[in-house]
């Protein structure tokens, strides 16, 4: 098991931030995400916005991995539940593969939220949980996943600024999902 | 972004269209006013589910760690 937490800070409000991150795919900065498709959206009791989401994936596993996992299909899908809270000014995000699942689990959380000293800045917090089952160098393939995950989260630095300064210059937005 | 059915990204495309506009112009303003993309997700997902169950896509039934109910 591996665990590997970020937080990033974004020098833009919570309200464009989420925009942003609502539409973040697709992002050349992250390509293994291809597809993206809303299973479910509703609003709860206390006005929160939840959304079920499934994205495909297409990790690009190296070789030698894939041949360990024994399986050449690098197509992954993975569910995703994310919270709105307009209220507490909340956006939380979570995730997990539903494919490979006797092979890997990679548990995901994103939380964004003012930054508590100044309303005009956003931070992210990012967590991850990898598991990798049944395979002796079970800590080597997490410690591989980990710094590829950790990876994508920092060019995600660039990722929901590039959206969001994108957003700012168009006027009507016809950027798909 | 594509669907992963396909023929659904059209729908799709339309639906994420329909609300993002009303998340950023309704919602985050605390308008709970009617979503006006109902009708529109219903097509849509009505494609998407289709997609799903020829592609033996396995989205029920899976635990996973769930966002905190307790608020900060």
């Amino acid at each position: 098991m591996k665990i590997w937490s970020t937080e990033h800070v974004f020098s833009y409000p919570w309200e464009t931030v989420i925009k942003a991150a609502m539409r973040k795919y697709p992002n050349p900065m992250n390509p293994s995400v291809v597809g993206v498709d809303v299973l479910d959206r509703n609003l709860d009791p206390e006005g929160r916005l939840h959304s079920h989401r499934l994205l495909s994936t297409e990790w690009g596993l190296p070789g030698i991995v894939r041949a360990i996992m024994g399986t050449s299909h690098t197509r992954t899908y993975v569910k995703e539940h994310s919270i709105v809270d307009p209220e507490e000014k909340t956006m939380e995000l979570c995730s997990t593969n539903i494919t490979l699942t006797n092979l890997v689990s990679v548990d995901e959380r994103l939380v964004y939220r003012p930054h508590p000293d100044n309303p005009d800045v956003t931070v992210l917090t990012q967590e991850a949980i990898i598991t990798v089952k049944g395979v002796s160098l079970s800590s080597y393939l997490e410690g591989m996943m980990a710094l590829r995950m950790s990876a994508n989260a920092r060019k995600s630095a660039g990722r929901t600024p590039r959206t969001v300064e994108h957003r700012q210059t168009t006027s009507s937005g016809n950027i798909g999902n | 972004m594509n669907s992963v059915g396909e023929g659904c990204t059209d729908l799709k495309r339309e639906y994420d269209q329909c609300f993002n506009r009303w998340f950023a112009e309704k919602f985050l303003k605390g308008d709970r006013s009617g979503d006006p993309c109902t009708e529109m997700f219903k097509k849509y997902q009505h494609c998407v589910q289709k997609a799903i169950k020829e592609k033996d896509i396995p989205i029920d039934g899976v635990e996973f760690m769930g966002p905190n109910k307790d608020k900060p």
